[in-house]
Formats: structure tokens, sequence, C-alpha cells
């Protein structure tokens, strides 16, 4: 009877739903009556509104009829359904979507009650097309009255916003990062010793420099900064390698002196990186310069002590040749020639020694007399006397008066005080000082030797004595025959070691 | 050598320069003058009588060019003797003939003849 007449309506009006897209097709061809909702011809217009309201709706829509919750929605929703699509219509909620069916349970509940739910972007776990997927939805819950103002049914408007949540957790996890990146580099900056700077792309500025104690800082943008850091003579060659950085648009480095916060000269390995805009043109130099200055006086210590080495390695050899020549001219015997060769050898390297000692800056006076006399005195310390006031020599005039006192030494073995068993010599020394200079009074006496003879002929060691040695010393060196002992008077400006 | 010139020797090393002093002496010159210290050098190089002189060029860590140069302004002759060679020598001195150490008395004759 009721069949009947649906099919008479349908005869001159348009069969229910009317439209509705690909969900108006199904509806329509869909087979209802094994549903709670019964034959579609028998729904009540309760029914019907609701679902042309439903179908007509550019948003996501679902209606769960029924206290089963017969499902019922339209196109929007069934792109965001998936592969469920189009299985869930006419099928009840809680069997359509099994993953979320107690809180769908909880929906049909207060639904049917005549209340409403609302959730802002709330998180489900669905399995649209078999795998697990973590999405959010904004959801909005109403119920829907049948003709006799009881809820029959629950209207859902579904908004998926899984796109705009991932976009945001993607936007603040990239914004951790810059963060983090920042905080790092900050913490790097801290941490490092080195000057950290900033130019401008064409380097005629300089944005910001922050000295760490060993520049002056540069706290707001500077072109005086050239002048400011570099020393003048120094500017032509930064500024090349400055130029072909730029040029090149490739890292700047360079080892180059600079002026330190405290006016002094230092050393620093600058090392520059351009920073690109998005336009790819240089948006300014990013630089770090360490302090190398302690390396660089090391390396120039070193060259210092190699080419001094070198230098002494052949005035050594000039100072062999000259003794070789000395002592071999005019001489008889040659055994005793060079017997007296190889001592004065000795003594030089004695000399040497001394000063290797004292890492060649300088050395004592008393020092240098004793280590020239040790091969020669006798064991008995009554015979050999050394005694004065502390008194630093420079290396060479170290090296000269060794070699003097190892003359007097000398002769004194072989004609002198230390010739017999009873002999003395006595070196003694004095410094006079007066206002504004300082003299050494040394004095060599031997007593207790045999009557003392002038000399026939000056040899090498009184010549060495006599004229070296005054001339080494700049002063007077006056030797005496006197016929108790011989004498030495050494009367001479002291000069600080090194001060010409 | 027939000419008996009249030298001052500003050498630091006392052996080399009594070496120096005898291998002139034995040349027929007279060294009027021996300084070991850049400050006697300077007063031998300004009031010496002198024709010629020889100038260590290290004279106990101090460089002897400011004695060239009163030397170069009195128009007085001089060689440069040095352990370093040419290197050491200043911008102002590099092409002055240099005697390298150790030498012989020949080199210093050569070196007074080329510069005499």
């Amino acid at each position: 009877m009721d069949g009947e007449r649906a099919v008479e309506a349908g005869a001159d009006a348009p069969v229910f739903p009317v439209g509705g897209g690909e969900l108006g097709d199904l509806i329509r061809a869909f087979d209802w009556s094994n549903t709670s909702l019964g034959p579609i011809e028998a729904w009540p217009q309760s029914l019907k509104t609701a679902t042309d309201i439903v179908l007509q709706s550019p948003l996501p829509l679902v209606m769960l009829w029924g206290s089963d919750g017969i499902m019922i929605y339209n196109d929007p929703y069934s792109v965001f359904a998936g592969q469920r699509h189009p299985g869930l219509l006419g099928s009840k909620v809680l069997e359509g979507w099994p993953e979320v069916a107690d809180f769908n349970a909880e929906v049909m509940r207060v639904g049917l009650a005549g209340g409403t739910l609302s959730f802002k972007d709330q998180e489900l776990t669905l399995y649209r097309s078999n795998v697990p997927e973590q999405v959010w939805m904004d959801l909005n819950y109403g119920p829907v009255m049948d003709e006799g103002g009881k809820p029959a049914g629950v209207l859902a408007i579904v908004v998926e916003t899984t796109g705009v949540i991932e976009a945001e957790r993607r936007r603040a996890a990239a914004e951790a990062k810059v963060r983090q990146s920042e905080e790092r580099f900050r913490a790097l900056i801290n941490a490092t010793s080195d000057v950290v700077y900033r130019m401008s792309p064409d380097w005629t500025e300089m944005r910001q420099l922050d000295g760490r104690g060993f520049l002056a800082d540069t706290e707001t943008p500077s072109v005086a900064w050239l002048d400011e850091y570099l020393f003048a003579e120094d500017q032509a060659e930064i500024l090349g390698a400055v130029n072909e950085a730029i040029e090149k648009k490739d890292v700047f480095q360079l080892e180059h002196r600079l002026r330190r916060v405290d006016g002094s000269i230092g050393w620093t390995l600058s090392r520059a990186i351009p920073l690109a805009a998005e336009d790819g043109e240089i948006a300014e130099w990013f630089g770090a310069a360490s302090d190398i200055t302690a390396r660089r006086q090391a390396e120039e210590h070193l060259r210092l002590v190699i080419n001094e080495l070198n230098h002494r390695v052949k005035n050594n050899l000039a100072m062999i040749q000259a003794i070789g020549a000395q002592t071999f001219r005019n001489t008889e015997d040659i055994a005793k020639a060079q017997a007296s060769f190889t001592a004065r050898l000795q003594a030089l390297a004695k000399a040497n020694d001394l000063l290797t000692d004292e890492h060649w800056v300088d050395a004592s006076l008393q020092e240098a007399i004793r280590s020239a006399l040790q091969p020669h005195r006798p064991d008995n310390r009554a015979r050999c006397v050394v005694e004065g006031p502390s008194v630093r020599l420079s290396a060479k005039t170290a090296i000269s008066l060794s070699m003097a006192f190892h003359e007097l030494a000398t002769n004194a073995v072989k004609y002198g005080a230390w010739s017999n068993d009873i002999g003395a010599v006595s070196v003694t020394w004095r410094v006079d000082e007066t206002d504004d200079a300082r003299r050494l009074m040394l004095e060599w006496r031997e007593s207790g030797g045999p009557t003392v003879q002038p000399p026939k002929r000056r040899g090498f060691g009184s010549r060495l004595v006599e004229r070296g040695l005054a001339a080494e010393l700049d002063g007077e060196v006056h030797m005496s025959f006197d016929p108790a002992g011989l004498a030495c008077r050494v009367d001479a400006l002291l000069r600080e070691p090194n001060d010409g | 050598m027939t000419k008996s010139l009249r030298i001052l020797v500003v050498e630091d090393e006392m052996t080399i320069a009594l070496l120096i002093e005898d291998m002139l002496t034995e040349m027929g010159h007279e060294v009027v003058a021996l300084a070991m210290r850049l400050q006697p050098a300077l007063v031998h190089a300004q009031t010496a009588d002198i024709d010629f002189a020889i100038l260590d060029i290290n004279l106990d860590g101090k460089q002897s060019f400011p004695v060239a140069d009163i030397l170069t302004s009195r128009g007085v002759p001089f060689t440069f003797a040095s352990g370093y060679g040419s290197t050491g020598l200043g911008e102002a001195y590099t092409h002055h003939h240099v005697v390298r150490k150790p030498f012989q008395a020949q080199d210093l004759e050569h070196a007074i003849e080329l510069a005499a």
C-alpha cells in the first residue's frame, strides 16, 4: 500500500533525494530495507529533510540516525572517509569506525539525549586505508529531531584539520631548530676565545667586533676600523686579500699584524666567510680572528736564534782560524805549538759551554774567570783566589775574558806563580759606582813564583790580554812585569750586557 | 801593494780582530784604531785619521751600519766583514762589498784594492 503510493508519487514528483552528487546517487540506489531505517520510500519527513541538508552542504557532514547510528553522509565527507567510503554508507557508526567506537558511542549517547558536543583539533587514530593514521579534526555534533520533537539522530560536521596541525607542528619544530642553532651559535661565540666580527659586503664598514680583551670592541657600525685596527704599512696587503675574497665570494683568510687593545703590535689569524642574501649577493661577512701573537713571537725568536747560531758557527770558525794562525806563526817547536793550540780551543769550547748553560744571554764574571782557570790551577785552594762582587757580562765579553784568562793562566803555569809548588794567583775586582757610570777595577796578581823577567818578545797571549781585552772592554789593560810577580790591571767602563 | 794605508778595524771578536791586525800589518798597513763595540767604533769613525776601514756587521748584537754611514759621509772607503754573508746587509748597503768569514789575507787584500 505504502509502496504503491510512493510509486504513484514518483510518477509526478522527482525521486528522493534530489541531486546530492555521488552520494545522492548512492543513497537513491541503496537498499535501505536491510537497515533499521527501512525502505527509503517510507522514511519520515524529518529524516528526508535532514538527509537533504546533509547532501546539499559544502561542509563534510555525516548524520547518524536512530539508536544504532546508521550513517548518511555527503560527498565532502566521502573524501575524508578515504577507502572506508562507500562501505560506510548505511552502516552502523560503531561498526563503520570500530577504532573510535568508544568515542562515537559517547557522541550517540549525548546527541540522542538532546545535547551537543564540540571538539577543536581532536586527535584520533583512523584506519582509512588499512594503516593507522594520526588525524586531527574539528568535530561538532548536534541532535536532529523527529516529527515528535524527540532526538532521532545526530548531525556531525567533520572538518579535518590534520594539514593545518601538521604545518603548525613543522613550523614549531623548525622554529625550535632555529632557536637551538642560535643557542649553539651563542654558546660557540661565548666558548671561543676568538675575536668575532661582522663586515659590510664590500668591507668598507665594520658592523661589529667583539674584541675579547685582545682588540678594542666595535659596537656600532664604523668605517674607521681600518685605521683603528691595522697599521698603515700593512693595510695594502690586507685589503688585497680582502678584495680577492670579495671578488671570488670565497673565504678570506690571512695572518697579519694588528693593533692590540693596549696599542701594541699583535698577530692574528683572521678568517671570514661571506653570508649570501636570498638574491645570491653577499649580505655580510662573518669572521673570527685568533690571537697568534705568542706563536709569531716564538717563531721570530726561533728565527733570531737560528740566525745567531749560524753567525756564531761562522764566527767560531773564524776564531779558530785566528787562534791557529797566531799559535803557529814564528813557531820553532811544532809539538809545543800543537799542545798550545789544543789548549786554546779547549778554553774556547769551555767558554761556549758557559754560555750554553746560561742560554747565550749573559754570564757572570766570576763564572767566566773560574771556568777559564779551572784546567790550570793547582789543587790547593789557597793558591788561587777569585774574589769580587757579582758582575754580569755580555756573552761576547765573557768569551773574550775567558780567552784572556786562559792566556794568563797558561803563562802562570809555564813561567809564573803556578810553575813551582808554593806560588799563588789572586784575581780580585771591585765595581766603582759614580753618578753616571760603573767602573770595573780588576787585578790579576801573582806572588811566590820565580823572579819575573820582562819577556824578550811579546807573544800572542800578552797581545790578546793587553790589546784584545782592552778593546773588548773599551778600557785600559796593563801588564806589569814586577819581579815579585806578574800583575795585570784592568780598568774598564761597565755597561749593561747588550748595551753597546 | 805599495801604498801603506791607515786602517780602522771594527770587529767584535777579540781573536779575529788580532788576526785582521796581523794580516794588515803584514801587508804593510797600519791599524790605527781597533773597536769591538758600536760606541767606540762610532767615535773612531768620526775622529780617526784613516784611509780605509773594515767593519764587522754584527757588534755584540748591534749592527754597524751607523758606522758605515759616517764613513760614507766622510768619503772613507770600507768593506764589511761578516759571518752572515751579504744576507746580513741592510737595504742601503745591499751592493756593498763583504768579506765572508772565515777569510784569508788575500781576500782582505782584494777587498782593499777594490774599495781603496
